[in-house]
């Protein structure tokens, strides 16, 4: 038995260095594509092993596919010949059974092992599944009933898909962004879909109450029964072993021909775990993405979790888990891949990992808009909140608030010294776009916030409401021309707009002005003739 | 030493009869008519003549051209600077001496390459041409570039790369009038060449105008009223902004399959490249409405299968560091879409100036051979050695982009005696002071202008040349249409062409091959140069053109030019358009709280001026209309930096890198010298976080003051559009300031009329 030190380091005169990539789902493939680079340098030799059969595709679009809007080719993100073409590894259909870090292997069910100088895990997350009295409980490998699934891979999304093209009852349990983008998606291709969630509202750990009640009715509105305060106890299945009806603790039934759970997802960390890897919610790794306590292992994506061994690290503290979000994970692709370019490439190294801040929720939807971020829940005239912060020498949160439930638009932004730590928007979707960007920029807001929400006005659509023209006003642009030249001219005898053209040279650029030329024309002999 | 007759000196015609020629300033190359007038300003009056680009209209710069033809600032006599540095007149024969030995002598001491050639794209063909010529043949440099490195290289970069081929528009303008859906991305056309907008009609009357620039221009608000849609996106996420459309196009199953089958190669890379941009991942990137995105997406695609449908592309979004990628990705969506070469559709790009498209063409690019060779290319060299009569060998390699070949002014292996032909680099070059000083350390600095222009004045030698109405020559327009300028009116005694500058030039340093002064005979040696290459002229001539003839290169002998590329194949070997995958960087969070002073700075133009505003600011109309830059800022973030409408502010470059080019004369705070002061314009057409500022002002308020000269890595770009900056309440004038008179100077005569 030969004995390989675990802190041994990678080099090893000019051979390259030994890759190994576990899992194939956006982020890896984001990772891949960066240290391509390297691949083709010769400097890495990269092996990438996915559970499934297909190459990466984007996950945010499964259920898109679900519902017939899109296709699977416009999903793709990788593709397995062209990184092969590179001299990247890439093993489908494959399942890592466990990672033996003493020697540096990495097993595959079939018995093949990897040698890996470098481990990478992107395995992910998979979606949770709900303690009810009918569903398997093993939470690794549940075998969901006939009409129940999950949303999360390309079987899911069939499952539903055939549900929608049959014009069938979809039952979605769970009304966080997940659920509710399933359910408007299915509902508008033709389901009729019943979203039952805990609490008074959707979206109920984001959105504040008057937030969630305006949604609420939009939802309705847009043809979704909504089963509110409903807690799930069990399933109830038809002779053919196929789901019929939700059980809920109140003792009724939602019935419907297809279950989808939405109700979150689990990092995938078992492999980790076996491997005596230290782990959380995910994967536990430093601020350099590196496994806690090891010199070798990454974990980047859904299946990891930033929180280092320095107790008193602040941004740890900060940090609530894995953030199930896309963006996160690929920003940690493309740092990781550019600090192993660094590394084997000589680039410049990159820049600390920038801490990562809670995520804006844009719902993608057709017929609702909402964006929504960050903490919400303040109240406007919440005065001990104000003396609060006065005593701990805070500037006072501030809460500005625009709500026309009738016609399904609400507005809140939360800000510090003019600085958003929070804002909904709904169904306004020029202000949800800006309140977007200056939520990421952490920059200052109008002191006069009605500048946001006039974005959705109707000048921004119609034009501006035009000034009083005086005859100082310009009327031709292209030429310079004023309204008063022009009406010089008219009563100086013009009398065609080529008339007025050739005298002032107005509407001889872009042409644009005519009509105003040919009004004042008008204008003009209409007051002679009266 | 027998002079060759100087073309300038040949009496026009007497007959008071209109000369047919085009106007001296944009791309757009409105048609005009010149009239000979007795005993006004100008000595002859324009009309706007009707051509299919401009139908008879004409905007203000153009009504008003003729009044610099016998401007009292006009330059008619050479001049060279004194022992006391002082500019005297001087007779031709000195002044082109003196240029000749300390050529001569610079050569001698520091190598071939220490002369370096800055062009420009308002010369005509021929001129560019020369210029190229008498660069490799007769100064033996590789060091030549020109102003549309500033403005047309990202374009021509990205469309080199998809169709192997670059002319800004492949189809006539006219085409377009039919159009029910443009596209329209960083192009201002109602400021900057108005009479287009007439061909935009259609799509308005349709309710199919898009057009996307952060500000709601004056191009933007032609969507108004229903005529289209007006997209804001971010200052630099125009990249982001065409994923989305891309990524909606191919999820919702928009894209012509057929076409990209038959005619392109690429589709894969390109779908997978815009897979993650789902339209709220845009949303939140871009500012703009994901519905918005999706239904613009929609309307494209629409318009594309049943009616007829352009994209179109202008500097807004070509003038940045991600300049080429940006373009890229609009061809890539019209490729999506099956536009390019369709009879109902296509892509194009707006040239700027002049002659920016003829300009790029024929030998001025650093890399390139005239007919739109590459230097690089051994049978391009070995066609050009024999059309000039030199060994191959002599021709150079490739010399240095614009803005790197200005970098190396004055430095040890740089460049050390410039000559500028139709450039006021000390305006219109990014980081106009690194500039300056780089002038400032030449041995030789000579301009060829009819103004004293602001680079004329940092000069050694100016000469005085010709202006559009005095000259015989040819342009080719934003079409890659060839159009004839002529001669309407006799040049001030003493001003010369630039054609005869060369010719005399090369007498002096004894170059081998032949630098005629007349432009026909250039023009027939341009011809047999193109030759055989992409923008091949061969068969076209003066006579041709002269017949009133649509003229379209490539126009090989024998043929009858090409009004529409594209149609049958593609200009790659195979035929096939190039799909190329494009990639945003990962949108990050901004490390820090912005400063409440910090804006992105985009640059751009006004109506009433062009370009550096040499010749603009000089005609009383315009520049009383605009007599100084405003800095456009909304009143929401006025508020905050507690300035009103018209107040002056500074503007100064944020974060400046030590970069390792920074010039050794900015000592002390990074940013020394790196600002602009001006007066502000409160408005709504802008975003909160942005500022714009036109950039046709000199000195103190040149917005290039603040540009950086950070470059797009595949053309050479400068980033324009998007600076960081900080603006701030500025006490002003400030006393005892030299540059401050220029601006009170320009002020006054605003207020005085």
């Amino acid at each position: 038995m030969t004995f390989i030190p675990d802190h041994a380091g990678p080099e090893r005169g000019s051979a390259p260095e030994r890759i190994v990539v576990v899992g194939f789902g956006p982020v890896a493939a984001r990772f891949v594509e960066e240290l391509r680079p390297a691949v083709v340098a010769g400097a890495a030799q990269l092996t990438i092993v996915g559970e499934e059969e297909q190459a990466a595709y984007n996950r945010v679009l499964v259920a898109d596919l679900g519902v017939g809007r899109t296709s699977l080719a416009s999903m793709q993100l990788a593709d397995a010949h062209e990184l092969a073409a590179d001299g990247v590894h890439v093993v489908l259909g494959a399942r890592v059974q466990r990672i033996d870090r003493s020697r540096r292997n990495v097993h595959l069910a079939d018995g093949t092992a990897f040698p890996y100088d470098r481990l990478v895990l992107a395995t992910g997350a998979r979606a949770a599944i709900p303690n009810l009295t009918g569903l398997n409980p093993d939470p690794q490998h549940p075998v969901l009933p006939d009409g129940v699934t999950a949303l999360r891979d390309l079987a899911d999304a069939e499952r539903l898909a055939e549900a929608v093209r049959g014009r069938k009852r979809v039952v979605v349990l769970g009304g966080g962004v997940l659920g509710l983008e399933a359910a408007l998606a299915a509902s508008e291709e033709g389901a009729s879909v019943t979203v039952v969630h805990h609490g008074e509202r959707p979206l109920g750990r984001q959105i504040d109450a008057a937030g969630g009640g305006t949604l609420s009715s939009i939802l309705r509105h847009q043809g979704l029964c909504l089963a509110r305060n409903a807690r799930a106890t069990g399933i109830a299945t038809g002779p053919d072993g196929a789901f019929r009806a939700l059980l809920l603790d109140d003792g009724t039934a939602v019935e419907g021909d297809l279950l989808v759970l939405a109700c979150g997802a689990r990092p995938r960390k078992e492999l980790a775990e076996g491997a005596g890897l230290a782990v959380g919610h995910g994967v536990l790794v430093d601020h350099r993405l590196g496994a806690l306590h090891t010199e070798h292992v990454f974990a980047i994506g859904d299946c990891a979790e930033v929180r280092c061994a320095d107790h008193l690290c602040a941004a740890c503290e900060r940090s609530s888990g894995p953030s199930g979000l896309i963006a996160p994970g690929w920003r940690q692709a493309d740092w990781l891949a550019a600090s192993f370019r660094a590394r084997l490439l000589g680039e410049p190294a990159p820049g600390p990992l920038p801490e990562e801040r809670p995520g804006v929720i844009l719902l993608k939807a057709r017929g609702v808009n909402l964006a929504l971020a960050g903490g919400v829940q303040a109240d406007p005239w919440d005065a001990e909140a104000w003396e609060a912060d006065a005593a701990a020498g805070r500037a006072p949160l501030e809460v500005s608030l625009w709500a026309d439930a009738a016609h399904g638009r609400y507005v809140k932004m939360c800000t510090r010294d003019g600085v958003l730590e929070g804002f909904v928007a709904l169904g306004m979707p020029r202000a949800a776009a800006e309140l977007t960007l200056l939520f990421g920029s952490g920059a200052e807001l109008p002191a006069d916030r009605s500048v946001i929400l006039r974005l959705d006005g109707p000048e921004s659509s119609l034009g501006r409401p035009g000034t009083a023209a005086g005859p100082e006003s310009t009327l031709c642009r292209c030429a310079g021309v004023s309204r008063g030249t022009v009406q010089e001219a008219v009563v100086g005898g013009c009398s065609t707009v080529e008339e007025v053209s050739k005298a002032t040279r107005a509407g001889t650029g872009c042409g644009g002005c005519k009509d105003s030329v040919r009004e004042l024309i008008e204008q003009h002999f209409a007051v002679v003739a009266a | 030493m027998t002079k060759p007759a100087d073309p300038a000196r040949i009496a026009p015609p007497t007959q008071p009869t209109a000369t047919a020629t085009h106007c001296p300033y944009c791309a757009l190359q409105c048609g005009m008519s010149l009239t000979p007038l007795e005993g006004g300003e100008a000595p002859v009056e324009v009309t706007g003549r009707d051509f299919p680009t401009n139908r008879g209209g004409l905007c203000r710069k153009g009504w008003t051209a003729a009044e610099l033809l016998q401007h009292p600032e006009r330059i008619t006599e050479p001049l060279v600077r004194d022992a006391d540095g002082a500019l005297r007149p001087a007779t031709w024969d000195e002044a082109l001496e003196r240029v000749a030995n300390e050529l001569r002598r610079i050569q001698a001491e520091h190598g071939k390459d220490a002369v370096g050639i800055f062009g420009g794209g308002g010369l005509t063909n021929e001129k560019a041409y020369l210029l190229g010529k008498f660069a490799r043949v007769a100064l033996g440099t590789s060091r030549i570039d020109y102003n549309g490195r500033f403005c047309m290289s990202s374009a021509a970069a990205a469309g080199n790369r998809a169709f192997g081929i670059d002319r800004g528009l492949p189809f006539p303008l006219t085409d377009v009038d039919t159009a029910d859906t443009i596209l329209m991305l960083g192009s201002n056309v109602a400021e900057t060449m108005p009479p287009f907008v007439q061909h935009l009609a259609g799509a308005r009357a349709a309710g199919g105008l898009v057009v996307v620039d952060p500000r709601r221009s004056a191009t933007a608000q032609l969507t108004d009223d229903g005529a289209g849609t007006h997209l804001a996106p971010a200052p630099h996420t125009d990249l982001v902004l065409l994923l989305g459309l891309a990524h909606v196009v191919i999820n919702d199953g928009l894209l012509d399959s057929r076409y990209l089958a038959e005619r392109t190669e690429g589709l894969e890379s390109v779908i997978r490249s815009v897979a993650p941009w789902w339209p709220e991942r845009v949303q939140a990137t871009t500012g703009v409405p994901a519905d918005l995105i999706r239904s613009t997406a929609r309307r494209l695609a629409e318009s594309a299968r049943t009616g007829s449908c352009y994209i179109l592309t202008g500097r807004g979004i070509e003038q940045h560091a991600d300049g080429t990628d940006t373009v890229t990705a609009a061809i890539n969506l019209a490729l999506l879409l099956g536009l390019p070469g369709s009879p109902r559709g296509g892509y194009g790009t707006l040239t700027g100036q002049g002659n920016g498209q003829g300009g790029r063409e024929h030998g001025q690019k650093a890399d390139q051979l005239p007919g739109y060779r590459k230097i690089t290319d051994p049978d391009a060299r070995a066609h050009m050695a024999r059309v000039w009569g030199v060994p191959e060998a002599s021709i150079p390699g490739p010399g240095l982009p614009a803005v790197e070949l200005l970098r190396t002014l004055g430095t040890d292996d740089g460049v050390r005696a410039l000559l500028v032909h139709g450039a006021n680099v000390v305006v219109s070059a990014p980081d106009v002071s690194a500039v300056r000083d780089g002038l400032r350390r030449l041995d030789l600095l000579v301009v060829s202008d009819f103004f004293l222009s602001e680079t004329a004045r940092e000069a050694d030698v100016v000469l005085p040349v010709l202006q559009w109405a005095e000259e015989e020559g040819t342009m080719t327009n934003l079409e890659g249409r060839v159009l004839r300028r002529r001669r309407a009116v006799e040049a001030p005694e003493g001003a010369r062409s630039e054609l005869w500058i060369m010719n005399r030039l090369a007498e002096l340093l004894d170059a081998p091959s032949a630098f005629p002064t007349e432009p026909e005979v250039v023009f027939e040696e341009l011809r047999s140069a193109s030759r055989g290459g992409l923008a091949d002229y061969s068969g076209v001539s003066y006579e041709l053109l002269d017949t009133g003839a649509e003229v379209y290169w490539p126009y090989p002998a024998g043929s009858s030019g090409t009004p529409r590329l594209f149609a049958e194949r593609f200009a790659h070997d195979d035929g096939r358009a190039r799909l190329v995958a494009v990639r945003a960087a990962t949108p990050s969070w901004s490390p820090s709280r912005p400063a409440p002073e910090e804006f992105h700075l985009a640059t751009g133009r006004l109506l009433e001026h062009y370009q550096s505003g040499a010749q603009t600011r000089r005609v009383a109309a315009l520049s009383t209309a605009q007599p100084e830059p405003r800095l456009q800022l909304h009143p929401a973030a006025a508020a905050r930096l507690r300035v009103a409408d018209k107040a002056w502010v500074r503007v100064t470059r944020l974060g400046e890198r030590a970069t390792q080019d920074a010039a050794p004369s900015s000592s002390g705070s990074a940013a020394a010298g790196r600002e602009v002061l001006c007066r502000v314009e409160l408005t709504l057409d802008i975003r909160p976080d942005t500022v714009f500022l036109p950039f046709h002002f000199p000195g103190l308020a040149a917005a290039n003051q603040v540009t950086e000269s950070r470059t797009d890595p595949i053309s050479g770009m400068p980033e324009f559009k998007t600076t960081r900056v900080l603006v701030q309440p500025a006490d002003f004038p400030p006393a005892g300031d030299p540059d401050a008179d220029l601006i009170c100077a320009s002020q006054h005569e605003g207020r005085s009329s």
